[in-house]
């Protein structure tokens, strides 16, 4: 009797289960269908060579250009602006196995980061070599700058000797870490290892030539340069690919000028410093600097500095904190919990839109470091 | 007389309190005194005002992303429920191992959303070359998994605490498993599965709008908040905030007046 009972049960439980399951298996088909005859038309007019246009075209086709979001994504979106593609693009996680598994064709990745985790064959890399090429946004002129030196308004004008003295030690840790990046990644190792030494040094090699190079491919010797022009791309892009939904911020959005996101007063008055000393006393001595992300040879400066004793000399306790996950390091400066902070100048634009005076002191990246990733 | 008239100016007060509680606050909010004992200032907290501008100038958007979340939540809902349902079955018709077997189901409630969301969208991957119904079916996992344990607990007491005998009167009349099944058991359980659904329901949107944050496609309330403070627009993520409040309350509701007829029609039986 029990028996019996049992099986009716379960066997209506599976019934349910397997219809459910094959009425969405069945839509699944179709959209399949319809999804592999869009992308053979666009494959069959291509020719031998594809060109970085068709590469962009043929994912955008297939809905297979990803990118991590959250602020990140605005020189995609601009990119697919430039060859009339849907503003659309996958939700990429913080690993590249959405590109290994072949679910994005056109993958999101920074030179210094998940370039190096693609193409190279150490602990935790996928080992792709050269079989993978890349789409530069510098090349495609959709370039936004990113890792900045930032701080607010406020603070800047109330301490305006301690931004000098942080934006001097700073800068001087970035001349060390460029003129000898091994050493530099060993320092940052020794300050926290979110990934390996290996990984810390190929990082160490490719911010140096963020840190040295425009987005014209221009070597730039005075580290911390704000270029107006690039600013101004910058700010243009952001202003047509940022979009709120707060109308009072969009308004302000398109009413910001460059002059109302940086201040080059201070990295003049640091740059044209003899030794430091003469930059007066700092108003605040004990600072912190919020990072972008986890401790990685992206930000080898500051550690360098902080290593060298830079920031003691110039009278400065500095505490880095480090970032990651959905830490936003303009929210951590506006309100306070930290003094400094390094961000993309898009996301102190938006930042600013929303009524945050944030204020932009050095420019420590002098182009992007961001690429789509596509396997030859 | 005297005694339905006191009733009802209790029921009126047990209202009011609450509601003037709430409306001092809202004014306190929308003049920004809020702001003064928080210490936070309108970027950070935003007055009620602003939010309902953001929420009428984009009600397309908040639609869309609403519609996302709903199906996700409901769907994830009702096939946990209906697992749950069934687990619980299984598990009343052997009662020596049933009971232990429920107690470890039980532990699905402690599965973090956020160590499940990933992994569910790493394994849903190759199910569809169209992202949308792949992050759909993720998300729907995750919520259903959720819901599976609330309710096999409940259906199965709903389906073991029976009136005493009640089960050998039905035997005696020689009633089928299946008439003991409708008869007896389904609604003796009716209690059991609403109260059920008034844990699982809340539970099921929180962890619709939490999966949202991982998936693939970007869409639903729940990844709109987490975009808009990142990218530190607060006053956007609190109106999709006060959204997802609403979709909480308004379905929670609705149930709730289900269950009153539902529970209103048998007592009439």
């Amino acid at each position: 009797m029990e028996r019996k009972n049992i099986k009716k049960a379960t066997f209506l439980v599976f019934a349910a289960m397997v219809v459910l399951s094959f009425s969405s298996c069945s839509k699944e088909e179709s959209a399949t269908v319809t999804e592999t005859k869009e992308v053979s038309t666009t494959t069959t007019t291509v020719s031998e060579v594809k060109t970085d246009k068709d590469r962009i075209l043929e994912a955008a086709a297939a809905g297979k250009i990803g990118n991590w979001g959250l602020g990140n994504e605005y020189e995609i979106l601009a990119l697919l602006a430039k060859y009339d593609q849907p503003l659309e693009f996958l939700s990429q996680d913080f690993t590249m196995d959405g590109f290994d598994d072949d679910s994005i064709e056109l993958a999101s990745a920074m030179t210094y980061n998940e370039l190096g985790l693609v193409k190279n064959d150490y602990d935790g890399a996928y080992g792709y070599g050269d079989s993978v090429g890349y789409i530069d946004m510098n090349d495609e002129g959709v370039a936004m700058l990113e890792d900045n030196l930032f701080t607010t308004k406020e603070f800047a004008m109330a301490n305006p000797n301690t931004v000098k003295a942080f934006i001097y030690a700073s800068l001087k840790g970035w001349a060390d870490a460029c003129a000898d990046p091994s050493a530099a990644a060993e320092v940052v190792y020794k300050y926290g290892s979110s990934v390996s030494s290996e990984h810390q040094l190929y990082m160490a090699s490719e911010v140096k030539k963020l840190v040295e190079t425009d987005t014209l491919g221009n070597p730039v010797s005075n580290y911390g340069y704000m270029d107006d022009a690039a600013i101004q791309q910058t700010l243009d892009l952001a202003k047509t690919y940022i979009q709120l939904d707060d109308s009072k911020a969009a308004e302000k959005l398109a009413s910001l000028t460059i002059d109302d996101i940086r201040d080059t007063s201070y990295w003049v008055a640091a740059t044209e410093s003899v030794d430091g000393s003469d930059l007066g006393t700092p108003e605040k001595t004990d600072v912190k600097i919020q990072l972008k992300w986890l401790p990685q040879s992206q930000f080898m400066g500051y550690y360098m500095a902080l290593d060298k004793g830079y920031y003691d000399e110039v009278g400065l306790n500095v505490t880095i904190v480090p970032g990651g996950g959905d830490i936003a390091e303009t929210t951590a400066v506006y309100n306070g919990t930290v003094d400094f902070g390094v961000t993309w100048v898009s996301n102190m634009i938006s930042a600013n839109a929303a009524g945050m005076g944030l204020l932009e002191v050095a420019q420590i990246y002098q182009r992007s470091g961001l690429l789509l990733v596509y396997k030859k | 007389m005297k005694t339905t008239k006191k009733i009802n100016l209790d029921g009126i007060s047990a209202i009011m309190y609450p509601l003037a509680f709430g409306i001092i606050v809202f004014l306190m909010w929308q003049g920004g005194v809020l702001n003064t004992l928080l210490h936070t200032d309108t970027n950070t907290l935003p007055p009620p005002s602003r939010i309902n501008s953001i929420i009428f100038d984009n009600t397309a958007k908040i639609l869309l992303n609403l519609k996302a979340t709903i199906i996700v939540a409901l769907i994830g809902l009702l096939l946990g429920s209906l697992i749950g349902y069934g687990t619980a079955i299984i598990a009343a018709q052997n009662k020596k191992w049933g009971s232990g077997g429920i107690t470890l189901a039980s532990a699905f409630n402690a599965v973090p959303i956020v160590a499940l969301a990933p992994v569910m969208n790493n394994l849903t991957k190759h199910f569809s070359s169209n992202v949308d119904y792949r992050s759909m079916l993720a998300k729907t996992i995750v919520v259903m998994i959720v819901c599976i344990a609330s309710m096999a607990v409940n259906a199965y007491r709903g389906l073991t605490e029976l009136k005493p005998f009640a089960k050998d009167l039905m035997k005696t009349y020689a009633a089928s498993n299946f008439t003991i099944f409708k008869k007896l058991l389904l609604p003796n359980s009716v209690p059991y599965v609403f109260t059920a659904l008034r844990v699982s329901l809340p539970a099921s949107i929180i962890s619709a709008l939490v999966t949202e944050y991982f998936s693939e496609k970007v869409i639903g309330v729940g990844r709109q908040i987490r975009e808009n403070i990142v990218t530190a627009q607060f006053a956007t993520a609190w109106a999709y905030i006060i959204v997802s409040c609403f979709l909480g309350i308004v379905l929670y509701v609705i149930l709730l007046l289900v269950e009153n007829s539902v529970m209103k029609n048998r007592k009439i039986k």
